[in-house]
């Protein structure tokens, strides 16, 4: 059977490169954020990669101020899940906007982090 | 399929322990057995639920573990994980199993132990139930990920802080009934609203503590039932998931797999909310028995933080929620919350919950949330 369109560790290398991948179903043309396997919409199991603006609003946020023993030296820091232009939503840490600032609605732009070693979503100002 | 009843219910006190979780468990099987009058040698299974217990114990296999420590040895067990559900999934899994006549006497329990490693570690052992790629790495704690439902219910609603904290007050307030409950305080509006910020607009007081604890029952088919005192029955049990990454929900301020294990569940037992008399619900953090108690319907979407205000979920409210203390007072020992739950409501239906006993209880029913709300359970419980 086919290849997947975009596994995990490929979504990741190329945040890191600054591009946001999504995945189309080749059927229904419903929009997702890898990797899926099966179409949640119509069930059909043929992807094509698509790539995604980064540009969205804040649906979401918090600020983490006791944090899992990994992250401890980061607090405090914002995670927001943000709403992209085409439709689908992702978590991301929130950076180089004051926390006070942090709103519903808010504009952001997708920006690549490193957080301890690993490639994350990060959003900084639109 | 056969009708399905609790007869024996056991739960140890909720708080810090210095024994294993098998031997939590033990002795809560031990006083369900006995609670129920039923010889350990009549059990033909154990479903059972525990989490964290190859980090926090470096123990994994706690099914049989758990049956060797309680001396059954040889019944076949398997541990379920579903995250802060799991012992509720145990029990759904154990009613399909004598409910279809392959067993008639199933014991279901759950136990956990977390405070014998530093608070840092268990936030993060919690958080391996999100998404290790996607929301670990972003450091995503379990307060944060309500934090997310709070601000989009505050944000959708006009829900307020001190909405939320109304709920930790009337919880506190039950606990203190509750000689099991971990706490057994009065707290009031300011102490949740000044207390320190754990992940915004969520406060220490705002989220239930960590807990060592475990919790049983006794499930058994109504031939058996029917020779035992004061049978329980199950009218209706049931699981839904939803998305795993929250950035895939539709939308944060409901729990939608609340919503459809509730619609099952009610389904099963061909009555509606407005027929319950007694919940005990996944409260988590104060914002979850909100949205909870929307999505289970017995308020309108919206107005959860309101009947919290008003009083409509305390004892001697509307529809009282959590006589037990909820997770909040009476703890949160992740595997054995599900089975701890059901405890409580067959407690109450029994009308042997004491100073906590909602007047005339006849029907109830427990919500147990897994992790990141992408799992529930909802199960419902009927006097004779």
């Amino acid at each position: 059977m086919s290849e997947p369109a975009v596994t995990v560790e490929r979504f990741f290398e190329q945040a890191r490169a600054g591009e946001l991948t999504g995945i189309r179903c080749g059927a229904c043309r419903a929009l997702a954020i890898p990797p899926k396997t099966l179409c949640p919409e119509c069930g059909a199991r043929r992807w094509e990669t698509v790539p995604l603006s980064g540009d969205g609003t804040i649906a979401s946020f918090t600020v983490i101020r006791v944090a899992p023993r990994g992250h401890a030296d980061d607090v405090p820091y914002a995670i927001a899940a943000v709403r992209l232009r085409e439709g689908v939503s992702l978590l991301g840490r929130v950076v180089d906007v004051p926390l006070e600032t942090l709103a519903v609605g808010l504009p952001v732009r997708f920006r690549p982090i490193v957080v301890k070693d690993r490639s994350a979503i990060g959003f900084g100002p639109a | 399929m056969r009708r399905v009843a609790v007869i024996g219910v056991g739960v140890t006190k909720f708080g810090r322990h210095d024994r294993t979780s098998a031997e939590l468990f033990a002795e809560a099987a031990a006083d369900a057995l006995a609670d129920a009058e039923m010889p350990a040698a009549r059990v033909q299974a154990l479903y059972y639920g525990n989490v964290v217990g190859g980090e926090t114990e470096h123990q994994l296999h706690t099914g049989p573990q758990a049956a060797s420590v309680l001396g059954i040895p040889t019944v076949p067990t398997t541990r379920f994980e579903t995250a802060c559900a799991s012992s509720h999934a145990a029990f759904r899994h154990a009613v399909m199993e004598v409910a279809s006549g392959a067993s008639d006497v199933v014991l279901v329990g759950g136990a956990e132990r977390v405070l014998n490693v530093p608070t840092a570690d268990s936030t993060e052992y919690f958080a391996y139930a999100s998404d290790a790629s996607w929301e670990q790495t972003l450091g995503l704690t379990f307060p944060g990920v309500f934090a997310l439902v709070a601000r989009a219910h505050m944000h959708k609603y006009g829900t307020t802080e001190e909405q939320m904290a109304a709920v930790a007050v009337k919880n506190h307030k039950h606990g203190v009934l509750n000689p099991k409950a971990q706490f057994r305080k009065e707290i009031t509006l300011d102490t949740v609203l000044s207390s320190p910020k754990v992940a915004d607009p969520l406060k220490l007081y705002d989220c239930c503590p960590f807990t060592d604890g475990g919790a049983a029952l006794v499930l058994v088919s109504e031939d058996v039932a029917r020779t035992a005192r004061r049978p329980i029955w199950v009218l209706g049990s049931a699981a839904a998931s939803d998305w795993m990454l929250i950035g895939d929900k539709r939308d944060l301020s409901r729990v939608a797999a609340t919503e459809r294990a509730a619609a099952a569940a009610y389904r099963q037992a061909g009555i509606g909310p407005q027929d319950i008399d007694v919940v005990e619900l996944h409260d988590c953090f104060t914002i979850a028995e909100i949205v909870a108690t929307e999505g289970l319907g017995l308020f309108e979407p919206g107005t959860g933080g309101l009947a919290a205000e008003k009083g409509w979920t305390s004892l001697g409210g509307k529809i009282p929620v959590n006589p037990s203390g909820g997770l909040k007072a009476k703890g949160h020992p992740i595997g054995a919350t599900g089975a701890a739950q059901i405890c409580e409501i067959v407690t109450q239906l029994r009308r042997e919950a004491g100073p906590r006993q909602v007047d005339g209880a006849r029907r109830g029913l427990t919500h147990t949330l897994g992790g990141n709300t992408a799992t529930v359970l909802v199960s419902v419980f009927g006097r004779e």
